[in-house]
């Protein structure tokens, strides 16, 4: 019943949180600061949040509860901002130590930890290569999967189909990198006369294969929420189906196709375990540039193989290949939901 | 040959058009299947009966071939029913330009040799490719463009202009194309265009036969989808299903249930009950060297305590969130920027997840990897995901229940209590279990913080119910735990498949890397049925 006005009422009403609300937000706060200073004691105010949830939630419960879900909410929101701070905190001795190097030397050692360069480049050409070859696997097929779910499918197709791509989903990707690493590569060392072991064109495949479905399902609500109506019109008109789904229903998704493939586009830029397990991780740029069956190292299988060996600086450059990567993947998220929030507005904010 | 044609008068397709429009479309798609095996290699191919398998199938090929061009030529000299559109459009001209594109820029790397000048070739082939679409009348389009290319496709393997001996390696690119490989990727694209222009014959071209086609590619492509989910599957299943279940022994006993002594009589009192007995190594035994079959115990107790930590940690939080913004904030700024956050949280790559526990919790937390910090980074991603699906549950719930509530002068917090969150709970319940399947298959972000030894012989030791009161971190107050295993390494099936990459071959064979693959594929899968199932299940119910 919160009727106050200004951030603290646009928040759910500090105001009439009372002192139950004002306890448990206090001793939340002490938990966090010592979580964040001192974290072999976090379990005595933990133990005191305990004590004044419980008291709350004896004395006034709704009053509780709601600071509770704010908490959480706090959290939450948190957690992405402690994500940025601490990436960036444990990168910038590398961003220093490189100057805009880090993105940009291409000639030279890229990377040696004896002499302290870390050049970020081949990671990036290996990540734009695989991002590309998964992009124009994923986002066609993809497309035309959510097309044939949405519009075409006889039921029963759509009752199989739907849970076939939930569950190509859920393949883990260490599954899809074994697969590729012990079937694909072996098989294009074989049929197709490799030099070595792992290349980005099956890093490319096997991140499109798996970026398929997050594709479909985005796409396939997009297409859904395309007004009935507009459909109808256009079948009145005398149209086929296929000419209504062309020029009137996928040019009215358009907006929410696109966020579709740009998250589809992410996923495939921080899929880790596959690239890490098919690439042979050497870092230096393909010869020539455009070879993408050559071997090089990927941004997220730069992380997922160095960890262990990295220390110093070295780790920093690794938190700083995590840096770009999660601006990136950020990017492209931020950008999906600007245009699908466009498009609802654009057909008349059906939620 | 306009025959006994009584057909609707909407779209009037005679029987011999369909007959033979029918047969290049099969044939197209055989070619398609026939192809794909064999460049899989499922389909030798080498001599069927005398006949190279690949010369066997140019010639079917080119049947398929003759027989559009026949339909295309018969249906422009109007000798049959049809309705086709004064052009092709341009979908089948980009098609045909690219394909015209390849086609000319190889015949001129290859055959005339012009090394610098292969482009001049690939232009000259796209632009016969998109002449031929776009300038003809539909029907003779569709028959010489994806007739014409299947023809050639097969008279290129007929001819001998790529034998068996075959191989071509482009220039700076480090592979090389052999016939093997070459023919079957030749043929399954022209395969798949005549499918498609012969499926438009079968409709009398024009718009119906466009929505025949692409209703055909589509179709493929589903299909496809479906196909590479049961091949994966399937794969591993095979591979995996003897290692998986080495050594397993079963059997129906009747053995004592339970005994206890009686007080006065001071006798022992033995009941007897059949007795399932089951030994499966694969996920009773841990690796050791004394074991007569290596498992993945370790790793499976490990993943189910990653899994239970961090549902713990996220579903309160996350729930907690959905609540806070669908039901107390007012829809504006700040929803608007949790709602980012949490997407933001969603695509944020898994590894990400694994760099920021090692900057953030591994330093708190025992300063080495322990099982505490898999657990809440594993949270963390299951946060957003919770959070998601939470929120369009709570959404789901109709206002009329809220409002029904508060008339009856129920407060907020007991209408969300005892309306608004068991209407929301199947949703909740969903998506968590979704959520589920999908971090217990995360490899990276444990990799960072939670593994150590990567083939223990014993898992994480948690349920400890004889422990008491320990100092030695006071972290969890439960006696039943043991906290110290919260603060030692771990290792769960996803680290123990890569692990198995990466460890080389040595100790451990091949098959036991598919049976881990295959165990961690099916409790995943499992996730996943129980999730959708549980959806099916509440639509249903709510639908009736």
């Amino acid at each position: 019943m919160s009727t106050g006005t200004g951030l603290a009422g646009r928040i759910g009403g500090f105001a009439d949180m009372g002192h139950v609300g004002g306890l448990v937000v206090l001793v939340l706060l002490a938990t966090a600061v010592t979580f964040f200073l001192a974290p072999g004691l976090v379990v005595y105010p933990l133990a005191a949040v305990v004590v004044s949830v419980a008291y709350g939630w004896v004395t006034d419960e709704a009053t509780t509860a709601r600071t509770l879900a704010l908490a959480a909410t706090v959290v939450t929101v948190l957690v992405l901002g402690l994500i940025m701070i601490y990436l960036v905190a444990r990168s910038l001795p590398a961003f220093r130590a490189m100057g805009l190097d880090i993105l940009t030397k291409t000639d030279g050692t890229l990377w040696e930890s004896s002499e302290a360069i870390y050049s970020l480049v081949p990671m990036l050409w290996g990540t734009l290569i695989t991002t590309l070859i998964a992009a124009a696997i994923a986002a066609p097929l993809g497309v035309a999967g959510a097309v044939f779910i949405s519009e075409m499918a006889p039921d029963w197709a759509r009752s199989v189909l739907k849970p076939a791509v939930e569950a190509l989903a859920g393949i883990p990707s260490i599954v899809y990198g074994f697969i590729g690493f012990t079937v694909l590569n072996q098989f294009m060392m074989d049929e197709f006369a490799l030099p070595d072991f792992g290349s980005l064109f099956v890093v490319g495949v096997v991140i499109g294969a798996m970026a398929l479905p997050t594709v479909v399902s985005v796409a396939e609500d997009a297409i859904t929420s395309v007004p009935g109506p507009m459909k109808d019109g256009s079948l009145a008109l005398g149209a086929t189906g296929w000419q209504t789904t062309t020029d009137v229903t996928v040019p009215a998704a358009f907006s929410g196709i696109s966020a579709a493939v740009l998250l589809g586009v992410g996923r495939a830029v921080g899929e880790t375990m596959a690239a890490t397990v098919i690439l042979a991780n050497v870092i230096e740029l393909p010869d020539p540039l455009y070879d993408v069956f050559g071997n090089t190292i990927t941004l997220t299988s730069l992380i997922a193989s160095q960890y262990g060996i990295a220390s110093g600086l070295q780790m920093s450059a690794l938190f700083a290949a995590g840096v770009v990567l999660f601006v990136t993947v950020l990017g492209l998220s931020l950008g999906s939901q600007y245009i699908e929030r466009r498009m609802q507005r654009k057909l008349g904010g059906s939620e | 040959m306009a025959e006994t044609n009584t057909a609707s008068l909407t779209r009037g397709t005679s029987g011999s058009l369909r007959y033979a429009a029918g047969t290049v479309t099969a044939l197209g798609v055989g070619v398609l299947l026939v192809s794909l095996l064999a460049f899989a290699g499922a389909v030798p191919t080498g001599t069927v009966a005398g006949v190279p398998l690949l010369d066997s199938l140019a010639v079917v090929l080119g049947v398929g071939a003759l027989g559009m061009i026949g339909v295309g030529a018969a249906s422009g000299a109007g000798l049959l029913d049809t309705t086709p559109d004064h052009t092709a459009g341009t979908s089948l001209a980009a098609v045909f330009g690219v394909v015209g594109f390849v086609a000319g820029g190889l015949v001129a790397a290859q055959t005339l040799g012009l090394a610098t000048l292969w482009p001049v070739g690939g232009l000259a082939g796209a632009a016969l490719g998109v002449g031929l679409a776009l300038v003809p009348r539909e029907d003779v389009a569709l028959a010489a463009t994806g007739g014409g290319f299947a023809l050639v496709a097969s008279l290129v393997v007929l001819t001998g202009v790529i034998d068996s001996g075959w191989s071509w390696q482009p220039n700076g690119l480090s592979v090389v194309f052999s016939a093997d490989t070459t023919v079957p990727l030749l043929f399954g694209v022209a395969g798949l265009l005549l499918a498609w222009v012969g499926a438009q014959a079968i409709a009398g071209f024009g718009t119906q036969g466009k929505a025949r086609g692409a209703s055909l590619l589509v179709s493929a492509n589903a299909a496809g989808m479906i196909a590479l989910l049961v091949v994966l599957v399937s794969f591993i299943a095979v591979r995996g299903w003897g290692p998986m279940t080495e050594g397993v022994r079963y059997g129906l006993f009747w053995e004592p249930f339970t005994w206890f002594q009686v007080p006065i009589w001071d006798q022992w009192v033995i009941v007897n009950a059949p007795i399932v007995w089951l030994y499966w190594p694969f996920t009773m035994e841990g690796v050791a060297i004394t074991n007569a079959v290596n498992g993945v115990a370790p790793a499976i107790v490990g993943t189910v305590w990653l899994v239970i930590g961090a549902v713990t940690f996220a579903v309160p939080l996350g729930v907690g969130t959905a609540v806070f913004l669908t039901e107390y904030a007012e829809q504006g700024r700040l929803t608007a920027l949790v709602e980012v956050a949490t997407n933001g949280l969603w695509s944020t790559p898994s590894v990400v997840y694994g760099l920021f526990g090692l900057a953030f919790l591994v330093p708190r937390i025992g300063n080495q990897s322990t099982l505490l910090s898999g657990m809440i980074v594993l949270g963390f991603m299951l946060l957003p995901l919770v959070v998601i699906t939470s929120r369009e549950a709570l959404l789901n719930v109709p206002d009329e229940y809220r409002d029904a509530s508060a008339a009856l002068g129920v407060s907020r917090w007991e209408t969300i209590k005892t309306i608004v969150l068991p209407a929301a709970m199947p949703g909740v319940i969903t998506g968590t279990i979704l959520g589920v399947g999908r971090i217990a298959g995360e490899t990276a972000p444990i990799l960072l913080v939670l593994t150590g030894e990567p083939f223990p012989a014993e898992g994480p030791d948690l349920v400890n119910l004889s422990a008491g009161f320990t100092s030695s971190f006071p972290f969890v107050e439960v006696s039943a735990i043991n906290p110290d295993a919260l603060l030692q390494s771990a290792t769960a099936l996803p680290y123990q498949l890569f692990a198995t990459i990466t460890a080389g071959v040595g100790d451990l064979s091949d098959g036991f890397r598919w049976g881990t693959a295959l165990v961690l594929l099916l409790v995943v899968m499992s996730f996943y049925a129980v999730g959708i199932a549980s959806r099916i299940y509440f639509r249903r119910k709510l639908d009736a």
